[in-house]
């Protein structure tokens, strides 16, 4: 499927160069084996998998015609990393910005793209991406302060692959049967939805690679041999450049660098990706972690093996500085923290939690109820107490500590901004203690929108609330948004009252399913601060002893003590007996 | 300390030992009471008492062998055959080692029905051995050394297969120290049985060892049933159960009964609360099996000791009736006083040939 290009009408004048691009996707199940060794059912786009990557420049107006014709399961779209300032309703997450897509419904996406960058898209309810529906969303930025340095520009996205449909591995994950939580572990890696690769290159030449991990769960280390990786770019930020031996990409990270190839053709080179195997519970017999491409200089060469290494030594992303040098936030206005753990609730399942909440989507979409709550928009009580709501005011400057109770790492993503990373603890230094004077926060911080929380450790985010919308933050391992690790970030409703209008179509998505469209987040239109009927989480284990466990202990006491008697009494007949 | 004292084992030793020091303290009494007369050959009594002790020492020394090999073999197919089934069979042997214990318990409490047992057939043994003079001078002259070492060998592995049966579910150092007591208190109460310490304190105490017995074979009984529980649970996880700790995940929230998240008898060796397992059968994650099972245990156990308690009674009741009339008529007692009752029987007996 072509994007079809619709010129503007001023294309002629270079200063409104911009045009209108026009996708329409019919989302469809077809059959894919991209590691060669398992043919499954995989969610594609117009009967092709994988789906088409969404290419646009910098200032185009994008339009995507959405159907959903899966037939039994919902869907969306969400494209990461997007501001969608003004446009908060296109932003895609299910129960918050929209109405999930039912089968054989028809939505569309609209909106102008004026951020340069490499991000993504992908389906935004739950689970859903890991099944196929994912790809790259380039941003090309023919006038960005990198232009001219590379003479091509390619994109090589890493995932990971399941065999077994998300559903099914789910509905095992979150079970009493895995009560530790071990997410399910990939069955391989993919470099652009396959493996083996070959990147043909020229020598002497240098390439701006454009680098998107759509994994749903693994984080890979990726290395060129003989090769070194300039860094320009991540998640969307321009940075200072910054070389590169190794680099470590989380799920829904991305990395622009530049690559400069030899001046000889005399061999090949194999590109690697690695997944992070302490991210797994256990690894698996037979598990190959890695998936390997090539750069290739001459096909008739042979493409090598890759060497083995000693250790995984990446760049730290904390050390980039971003390139328009904006300083670290001062003053925050609205400082708070959130508590990261996991446990299990009275199913058995192991949950993910912010602050003792564990997300559970509201009866209304979240931006839905912000849009019709009138003046108690900006009561978070309204959005739910399980959607772990919280309300920023409109340029508050917003710090948000993120402590990790949790022997994990998680690749924290917020939608609608890109994050300054102010500070980020080693392993294990424990929770973030404002008052340590030895911690210091970068001057200019790295900014981006999904950062790495190290097991144990902490980080300080900061950024302004001038994105009136509502936006989720969240880990970005798909298997802890399933299982709750999820906040709702309310910014400036009141003004996102006067300012956006939920588009028609988008409404009718909710009409035709029967979901309401105004509300709270219990779908009570008339008294928004009655939430009877929320959605709740699962409740917590009845700690030591119920009702139920004093009856049972006590019966057992007195049972023991019974059977002491009569023990007693039959032996002392042995007494009496002697005595007569 | 579970480590080191498997408490079955001590129990299923100390039953054996009793019941072998009660055959040796009838045989020995019985020569006393025969041969150290005024009247008789000294030399012969001290050469028949020096049979009984050789026949008990020797037998004890063929028993110790063979039961150290045997368990040591048990012991290391068990560990083999059975490492990954580990919970299953742990139960499997919880519940038979209950068995075992609440079937042999009932014996120890009634301890002159288990010396009036033995005297009965202690003398039809030896009776038997006079009437059969074709068997010949020797086997009677050896009697009194085949017969304590026959009972110490049958006894000894019995206990043995018990044992093996019983303590396979344990670490091998948790069995020196056990079957040592067990012997010695076996032994300590056959010594006060011969030189007929007082009846009552000595029942007293048998009062209370069993009741200790079935607090620990209840125990056992609904561990049983918990570990075999928690078999099907870790399969079903299908990994380290233990991984979890004592929290949240460590049980199966649908059978649970009550749950603490401390004071677990199977998280890092159990400490104190491992003791209090083995003696009491304390869980801090009950479930429903476990609680249920404890209970029918004792219910079962109070049924068979009130049925055997009015049965006896109703015996005994008419065993007295018929034992006055008996008085009446022979104007002596027949039930001995409490030394070795039954032993009358051996001289009527003796009498009688």
């Amino acid at each position: 499927m072509k994007p079809f290009v619709a010129a503007s009408l001023f294309s002629l004048l270079p200063a409104v160069l911009s045009k209108t691009v026009t996708y329409d996707f019919n989302v469809t199940y077809t059959e894919a084996n991209p590691d060669g060794q398992f043919s499954r059912r995989v969610i594609g786009i117009n009967g092709q998998w994988p789906i088409p990557t969404i290419d646009v420049d910098k200032g185009d107006r994008l339009i995507i015609h959405l159907h959903n014709s899966l037939g039994d399961v919902e869907t969306s779209l969400h494209f990461h990393g997007l501001y969608q300032n003004g446009t908060a309703y296109m932003d895609g997450p299910a129960a918050v910005t929209q109405c999930p897509l039912g089968p054989g419904q028809s939505m569309t996406y609209d909106f102008t793209v004026d951020q340069p960058g490499t991000y993504w898209y992908h389906s935004h309810v739950k689970g859903q991406y890991p099944d196929g529906i994912r790809a790259p969303f380039i941003v090309r930025d023919p006038k960005g302060p990198y232009a001219g340095k590379y003479d091509e520009e390619v994109v090589i996205s890493l995932s990971d692959w399941y065999h077994q449909e998300n559903p099914v591995l789910f509905s095992r994950f979150l079970s009493i049967a895995n009560p530790t939580g071990a997410e399910p572990v990939p069955d391989s890696a993919l470099m652009n939805e396959t493996q083996g690769l070959q990147f043909n290159v020229k020598p002497g030449k240098t390439y701006m690679v454009r680098m998107v991990n759509m994994a749903a769960f693994a984080a890979q280390y990726f290395w060129i041999e003989g090769h070194k990786m300039n860094i320009i770019e991540v998640d969307g930020i321009y940075t200072e450049p910054a070389e590169a031996d190794m680099i470590y990409i989380t799920a829904a990270q991305r990395y622009s660098f530049l690559l400069t190839t030899r001046d000889d053709a005399d061999a090949n080179f194999v590109m690697v990706g690695s997944m992070d195997e302490d991210l797994f519970d256990t690894v698996p017999d037979g598990l190959n972690p890695n998936v390997t491409g090539y750069l290739v200089y001459d096909a008739a060469k042979p493409m090598p093996e890759p060497a083995e290494i000693d250790a995984f030594e990446p760049f730290d992303d904390f050390a980039l500085v971003p390139l328009d040098g904006e300083d670290l936030f001062e003053n925050p206005t609205y400082t708070f923290s959130l508590e990261v753990m996991m446990d299990n609730l009275n199913d058995g399942g192991n949950y993910a939690f912010f602050n003792g909440i564990t997300y559970v989507a509201p009866k209304v979409p979240t931006l839905y109820t912000a849009l019709s709550a009138g003046n108690v928009t900006m009561n978070p009580t309204i959005y739910g107490r399980d959607t772990n709501p919280h309300v920023f005011k409109h340029h508050d400057v917003v710090e948000l500590v993120v402590n990790n109770n949790d022997p994990g790492k998680h690749p924290f993503h917020l939608h609608g901004h890109a994050f300054q990373l102010a500070y980020r603890s080693d392993e294990d230094a424990g929770l973030y203690n404002a008052s340590d004077s030895s911690i210091e926060f970068a001057k200019k911080p790295m900014r981006r929108d999904t950062a790495l929380i190290k097991p144990g450790g902490n980080m300080v985010l900061r950024f302004r609330a001038d994105n009136p919308g509502v936006w989720l933050f969240h880990c970005h391992i798909e298997w802890h948004i399933q299982s709750g690790l999820v906040a709702t970030f309310i910014e400036a409703p009141d003004v996102l009252q006067t300012a956006q209008k939920i588009p028609q179509d988008h409404l009718d998505v909710c009409m035709g399913q029967n979901l309401a469209t105004v509300g709270n987040a219990a779908a009570n239109d008339k008294n928004f601060l009655d939430l009877t009927g929320q959605n709740l989480s699962v409740p917590p284990i009845p700690a030591g002893f119920t009702a139920r466990g004093i009856v049972a202990l006590v019966f057992s006491i007195i049972a023991a003590f019974l059977g002491l008697a009569v023990i007693t009494l039959y032996g002392s007949q042995e007494i009496k007996q002697k005595r007569t | 300390m579970v480590n080191v004292f498997a408490v079955p084992v001590f129990f299923i030793v100390f039953r054996e030992s009793l019941e072998t020091a009660i055959i040796a303290s009838i045989l020995l009494s019985f020569l006393k009471q025969t041969f150290d007369t005024p009247d008789s050959d000294r030399s012969a009594y001290v050469r028949l008492r020096r049979h009984v002790w050789l026949g008990l020492i020797t037998g004890f020394i063929i028993v110790l062998a063979i039961g150290g090999g045997m368990i040591g073999a048990f012991y290391r197919l068990g560990v083999n055959a059975w490492a990954n089934t580990e919970d299953l069979w742990e139960g499997i042997f919880c519940m038979i080692a209950s068995v075992i214990i609440t079937i042999m318990g009932a014996a120890i409490l009634r301890v002159s029905k288990l010396q009036a047992k033995w005297q009965k057939k202690i003398t039809l043994a030896l009776q038997a051995k006079r009437s059969e003079t074709t068997f010949g001078q020797k086997l009677e002259k050896y009697s009194l050394f085949i017969l304590p070492f026959i009972t110490i060998l049958r006894e000894g592995l019995e206990a043995v297969i018990f044992v093996g049966g019983v303590g396979l579910s344990y670490p091998a150092s948790a069995f020196p120290v056990p079957v040592i007591t067990g012997i010695l208190a076996g032994a300590a109460i056959g010594f006060i049985l011969y030189k007929g310490g007082n009846a009552f304190h000595l029942q007293i105490f048998l009062i209370v060892s069993t009741g200790f017995l079935y607090l620990v074979a209840a125990g056992l009984f609904s561990r049983g049933v918990w570990l075999i529980e928690n078999y099907k649970y870790v399969k079903l996880v299908g990994g380290d159960v233990g991984e979890t700790g004592v929290g949240a995940g460590s049980y199966d929230i649908r059978n649970s009964v009550w749950h603490v998240n401390c004071c677990s008898p199977e998280y890092n060796g159990g400490g104190g609360w491992g003791i209090f397992n083995a003696l009491f059968g304390w869980q801090n994650s009950a479930t429903y099996g476990s609680v249920i099972s404890y209970n029918i245990y004792w219910i079962v156990v109070i049924a068979y000791f009130l049925f055997m308690y009015f049965r006896e009674k109703k015996e005994f009741d008419a065993s007295t009736r018929s034992d006055s009339d008996l008085e009446a008529e022979n104007g002596k007692g027949v039930v001995g006083a409490g030394k070795v009752p039954g032993h009358t029987g051996v001289e009527v007996d003796e009498k009688s040939n």
